[in-house]
């Protein structure tokens, strides 16, 4: 473990992190000199014993445009393995260097795939393994959630704050409630023009269209309501044991 | 730093100001064949709308590790002539093309991503097999031959 650290903190050059190392990792470290990080291994390989990483360089990295493709084995293949995305737990697990570095990982992968997926739209073929794009989407969305949960938590030690920019509750034109956020101005509110046109209440004759949306919300939902009790009633009648069951419970 | 319909806001820049540094981007970037042949130095990119040259050097040098000479941008409107079932205006979406020349006399060659690779017994009968059936539907569109191209609208 604190092996893998340190050569994670030695690295620069990440490859992909989508790969099956089993498989390839002795390829990937052959054609393409450079440090396959460990990271990427453990979270692939993490039912492998960890004899299993001994392909591992630790060389800086050479010219990166190579790394807006894929691996050469790879060009012309009709499929390429990649492994899960990556869960909120298991980002929880790491540090946050260790996530600054999976995220531009993660950002080299999206471009090569990026690549891949318009010279493929080019060359009228079909690209290879596009659901790779969405396991990278899906990976940093989660390392953006984790990050900003960390800093939430700091920020309400430190300041007491939950958000990094303060706001209120405010009222637009149309009586919608939102939450308004304050902006940072160049120029004194008084000399905003633009800003004062801007109405945060609003007039009398809209109660009614008020009334209006309530009622309408308040439709949807009972219809919503009805419609799950309705679906349940049909799986019930279906199903009567899982139905005695559930209610046992 | 991502707020309500994926808008991010960054801090407000006065003359004197600290430099705006971002930890996380998350602008992409992607390299493109040239539709136009571009000199040996010069590689075309699409990036996101919000990079300035500045920035797709920076990203370039720093995650990359490439060299760069100079950065032109410009912007390529997408259409918005096609219509879709609804008689409806469908955009294809804009995009940002930057020409990128490289430092140190490097040179870049965009490399061919489907070279002809030997396909196992499963793809090559598959492939056979739908040659085939193209053929055959080609043929029966032509018609009998013994017609001479007279469609079968026609007569007896």
């Amino acid at each position: 473990m604190a092996a893998s650290m340190a050569m994670a903190v030695l690295c620069r050059r990440l490859t992909g992190a989508l790969r099956l190392s089993g498989t390839r990792s002795g390829s990937t470290a052959a054609s393409l000199p450079g440090l396959t990080l460990n990271l990427f291994h453990k979270k692939l390989t993490k039912d492998e014993p960890l004899h299993q990483l001994r392909f591992l360089h630790t060389t800086l990295s050479r010219k990166g445009l190579e790394e807006f493709f894929d691996d050469p084995k790879n060009w012309g293949e009709k499929k390429v393995k990649s492994g899960d995305s990556w869960n909120i737990k298991q980002l929880r697990a790491k540090s946050s260097e260790d996530l600054h570095k999976l995220w531009y990982v993660l950002l080299k992968e999206k471009n090569m795939l990026l690549t891949l997926e318009q010279e493929s739209k080019r060359q009228l073929k079909p690209m290879p393994s596009p659901e790779r794009l969405e396991k990278v989407e899906e990976s940093m969305k989660n390392i953006d959630l984790v990050v900003k949960e960390r800093e939430v938590a700091l920020r309400l030690l430190q300041t007491g704050h939950e958000k990094p920019v303060p706001g209120e509750w405010r009222q637009d034109f149309l009586g919608r409630t939102y939450w308004y956020s304050y902006k940072e101005w160049p120029i004194p509110w008084h000399l905003n023009e633009k800003h004062k046109k801007r109405k945060f209440y609003y007039l009398p004759h809209v109660n009614k269209f008020i009334r209006l949306r309530v009622e309408k919300n308040l439709r949807e939902r009972v219809r919503k309501q009805s419609l799950e009790r309705k679906k349940r009633k049909v799986l019930e009648s279906k199903f009567p044991h899982l139905a005695a069951q559930s209610q046992s419970q | 730093m991502a707020t309500r319909a994926g808008r991010v806001v960054y801090p407000l820049y006065q003359l004197g100001g600290p430099q705006l540094r971002i930890f996380r981007p998350n602008f992409y970037m992607l390299a493109v064949r040239p539709g136009v042949p571009q000199p040996e130095d010069t590689v075309q990119f699409r990036v996101s709308m919000e990079m300035t040259k500045i920035d797709i050097k920076n990203y370039l040098e720093k995650i990359y590790n490439v060299p760069v000479a100079a950065v032109r941008t410009r912007i390529q409107y997408g259409a918005n002539n096609k219509r879709n079932h609804k008689n409806q205006r469908v955009k294809k979406p804009d995009y940002k093309v930057a020409y990128v020349q490289l430092g140190q006399g490097q040179t870049f060659q965009f490399p061919n991503l489907f070279p002809e690779k030997e396909q196992d017994e499963e793809t090559r009968s598959f492939e056979d097999y739908k040659d085939k059936y193209l053929a055959r539907e080609k043929q029966r569109e032509k018609g009998d031959p013994r017609r001479g191209g007279v469609p079968d609208w026609f007569g007896l």
